[in-house]
């Protein structure tokens, strides 16, 4: 970074410094597919450095022209802003390089460190590297390895490389804390960028700008307002080939240690005494610290597995979940994880949470809501409301209380529901919702997560990358669970229907208690 | 939007909400409204233009909008036209569609009744269509109680910058001035901020000696420079703070140069009919061994970057900057409806650079 003056005011006012953008993995589905349109559309918005040049590494053998060739394929496929600007492409594929080789090979590494040097020399990215490691978790020790003895991460004449990693962070607490110790080998941890796509979307940012940005709702944000939380990420797919992946993860690894952990996070912070990096990590950080262990016999009662089975989405029927390719007929892995977990500090002690998270459930939908308390006493609507909502609350508070949805995804917002007067001579109250909706108010579409997170990494700016702490503390929550799920008895799977909200015992877990989950 | 009929003031909200009403009955789109945009249609042979560019702009900010116009008569009144702004022809709802009439001396109440119909609680934009006039007192009340003031400099005089630069003093920190042709310049000053994005580049900064800026003229172009080519010197001239510095000015038929210390800024009309008057053609900084040049190519919505500078090699760059319409510079001038120091600050510098060869203001009569 510089102290550039023709940038004060501006609003790019952070530019990145050239640099050469290395992809492990880069014949792989995760580069087509994300890495490369995203790069391409940080190209068209003008936000690549002159300069920058990206190379692709990976065990296939192609000439760089096939590769090329076949980016272009993946832009026009998977980019967001079609048709291809044939103008800009052209100066993108001038950009795009391509190696192949093993990632074990030491001498493959000589190689890639000749070819940046080269490009150093060309393009002035001046030692400046991000390493993306695109690659399954087997293979980054001996990368990282490679990258090292190479001296391909050493940031020692005001250049910097940093490394990008893809989630599963791990399969549980020792893999998750053995892959951090792998990494500070050769790695300090500001080097080291854990991508969770998750935290580019507009919408989590805006969950942050709605918090602290915002009087209306903190003063409210705690025990003494919120009812209960819910947090819902909702796929309506199924596995779609990706059975051998899900084999060995399930909802839990792929979803909850993540995503929704990190929507929980983001939810229940303290303020941070600024946005930077490492003050909103550590609030992250202390929100799982806080979580009340899930151990033992609390795993029956407070965690519910699901697995779908055939059902039928859209008017289709579609197979079970051990029909799929690649998934064992008889797999006990679950494809739905529901919970109720508890904060156990100040502002939310006593305060339930309750997560859900599956595949093949009745819609594609992502949304965390706050669930406020119930008035304090029944001086409105005592009856209308209480035959209307099903509700079992409090004998003395009978108006539906006001919830606070924030929509991830799909059709992004935000909506508040309230109690308001029905027109007429009675006092009769019915709840309304006010409605914030991205797409109608600020029109058009906004950067995707991976171009946000690009963009961030090569500015260096760690803020919505997860930190070792978080992973390994994300890790130290779930895996008692999961070691219990395994040690106990076979589940009876599947135990929902494709195309349903999951099993019963998802319903039960909340029901119990007197609430519901929101319809969605 | 929908067919229309004229009304009496005092009809609009009521026929504003009797719209809304049927739009809920029929199961379409929520009311939600972001802005009040007020576009004043100076000359009568605009409205169409204004009416063309909120309907669209409507379309991406739920709004109410109000075209005012005016037609020359003897008698006093306002009448006006209510219908709803729609997404497509038979699409959802978007928005209040408002145009006033006023005939004869009542475009002198045209201000207070604005306000009247102006939403609660949400900024009012104005937006002033077409050349702003030297003096209009109708401009001056209406902007009192806006949030934003909208203008195109691009379709005023060079010396009209000095007009602008007032408006901002004479808000005083209150309503922001927007001005469409400044919001087109961002990707250019995008482009020159990036020569200096690493510190090789960055010392090259203190030794510029030359800046050439190459423009589009106006059929029959008197002045030395477009307002957008002024303006991006006054932006320039900040960043390499030559503010405070003297000016002296050569010219000659179709370039002018300006002296402002060690720097010598020149302005050169290239005529070049694919692109709007006053457009940016080609911005070059040099100094001893160094050159950073931004050139508009064939296709006027590419351009070529490069940058020659000693110990920074960089290969040259081709990016795309689209040619926006009016209606989405009008979008992006939403975007952020708040005060923009760094155009007030180059209008200012702007202003004190072009002012020995842009003829200054008339003076009020009498004033």
């Amino acid at each position: 970074m510089t102290d550039n003056p023709f940038r004060a005011g501006l609003v790019t006012e952070r530019a990145p410094s050239p640099c050469v953008f290395v992809i492990f993995g880069a014949s792989g589905d995760l580069t087509r597919r994300k890495l490369i349109p995203a790069l391409y559309n940080l190209a068209v918005s003008r936000l690549l450095p002159a300069g920058m040049s990206i190379v692709g590494f990976a065990l296939t053998d192609i000439s760089e022209e096939q590769f090329r060739s076949s980016m272009r394929d993946a832009v026009a496929e998977f980019s967001r802003r079609k048709p291809i600007d044939d103008v800009v492409w052209a100066d993108f594929a001038s950009r795009l390089h391509y190696l192949s080789g093993k990632f074990e090979d030491p001498a493959n590494f000589v190689r890639l460190r000749e070819k940046l040097e080269q490009l150093d020399r060309t393009n002035g990215t001046r030692g400046n590297r991000i390493y993306y490691l695109a690659i399954p978790p087997s293979v980054f020790r001996p990368v990282n390895d490679n990258l090292a003895a190479a001296g391909m991460v050493a940031e020692e004449l005001g250049n910097y490389a940093r490394v990008i990693i893809e989630k599963p962070f791990g399969h549980d607490l020792a893999s998750a804390e053995a892959l951090n110790a792998d990494l500070h080998r050769v790695l300090s941890e500001r080097q080291i960028f854990r991508i969770d796509h998750y935290l580019g979307k507009e919408t989590v940012q805006n969950l942050v700008a709605l918090r602290f940005g915002t009087t209306i709702f903190e003063p409210l944000w705690n025990r003494n307002h919120i009812d209960h939380v819910q947090i819902t990420v909702a796929e309506d797919i199924g596995v779609e080939g990706r059975g051998k992946f899900y084999e060995e993860a399930g909802a839990s690894r792929d979803i909850v240690q993540n995503h929704l952990l990190q929507l929980l996070m983001v939810t229940a912070m303290e303020p941070p005494v600024a946005f930077t990096a490492d003050e909103v990590r550590d609030e992250k950080v202390k929100v799982l610290r806080a979580l009340r262990p899930i151990a033992g016999d609390d795993v029956k009662t407070l965690t519910v597995r699901g697995q779908y089975g055939p059902g039928n989405f859209a008017g289709k029927a579609v197979l079970g979940y051990r029909q799929e390719p690649n998934v064992s007929p008889t797999s006990s892995v679950e494809t739905f994880v529901a919970m109720r977990l508890e904060i156990d500090n100040w502002r939310f002690a006593g305060v339930p949470i309750y997560i859900r998270a599956g595949k093949r459930l009745a819609k594609r939908t992502t949304e965390l809501s706050v669930h406020f308390k119930r008035v304090p006493h029944a001086l409105l609507n005592r009856d209308q409301l209480v035959a209307r909502s099903g509700a079992v609350g409090d004998a003395g508070s009978d108006v539906e209380p006001d919830v606070l949805a924030i929509r991830i995804q799909p059709d992004e917002g935000i909506g508040l529901r309230f109690a308001a007067k029905v027109p007429g001579p009675t006092m009769t109250l019915r709840p309304v919702t006010m409605d914030f909706r991205y797409g109608s108010t600020f029109g058009g579409s906004g950067p995707e997560a991976y171009e946000r997170l690009l963009l961030d990494a090569m500015l260096g700016d760690p803020t919505l990358f997860a930190r070792a702490d978080e992973v390994t503390a994300a890790w130290r929550f779930m895996s008692p669970i999961l070691e219990a799920w395994e040690k106990g008895p076979p589940p009876s799977f599947p135990n929902y229907p494709a195309g349903t909200w999951g099993p019963k015992a998802a319903f039960d877990l909340i029901e119990r208690e007197g609430r519901v989950w929101r319809r969605l | 939007m929908e067919t229309v009929v004229r009304l009496s003031l005092d009809a609009v909200e009521p026929e504003l909400a009797r719209l809304w009403k049927d739009e809920a009955d029929r199961g379409g789109a929520p009311r939600v409204e972001l802005f009040t945009v007020v576009a004043l249609a100076s000359e009568l042979a605009l409205l169409g233009r204004a009416q063309r560019v909120l309907g669209a702009v409507a379309c991406t900010y739920p709004s109410r909008t109000i075209v005012a116009t005016c037609v020359p008569a003897a008698d006093a009144a306002i009448t006006a036209e209510a219908s709803l702004h729609r997404l497509a022809s038979g699409g959802a709802a978007c928005g209040d569609a408002i145009v006033l009439q006023a005939t004869g001396p009542a475009r002198d109440w045209l201000p207070e009744n604005i306000d009247r119909l102006a939403l609660p609680d949400l900024p009012v934009c104005v937006w002033w269509v077409g050349d702003l006039p030297d003096f209009d007192s109708l401009f001056d009340r209406l902007v009192v109680n806006a949030d934003v003031i909208v203008v195109n400099s691009g379709e005023m005089d060079l010396r009209d910058l000095e007009k602008l630069s007032t408006i901002v003093m004479r808000c005083h920190g209150g309503a922001a001035l927007s001005d469409l042709m400044w919001i087109r310049l961002r990707p250019i000053q995008d482009l020159v901020a990036r020569f200096f994005d690493d510190e090789t580049s960055l010392r090259c900064l203190r030794s510029i000696e030359r800046i050439t800026i190459e423009f589009a003229p106006r059929e029959n172009e008197q002045d030395v420079a477009s307002t957008q080519a002024g303006l991006l010197l006054g932006w320039m001239a900040n960043a390499l703070s030559l503010g405070g510095e003297t000016v002296s000015w050569k010219r000659g038929t179709g370039w002018g140069e300006a002296t402002l210390g060690r720097v010598v800024a020149r302005f050169e009309a290239r005529a070049r009919d694919d692109v709007p008057p006053g457009t940016i053609l080609r911005i070059a900084l040099e100094c001893d061994g160094a050159r950073f040049e931004v050139v508009r190519q064939e296709d006027p919505a590419v351009f070529l970057w490069s940058r020659e500078a000693p110990g920074a090699p960089v290969p040259p760059q081709t990016l795309r900057i689209g040619i926006p319409e009016e209606t989405t510079l009008l979008i992006r001038s939403l975007e952020r409806p708040k005060r923009d120091p760094l155009l007030e600050k180059s209008l200012h510098t702007a202003t004190r650079i072009v002012r020995p060869i842009a003829p200054r203001l008339s003076t009020r009569a009498g004033g």
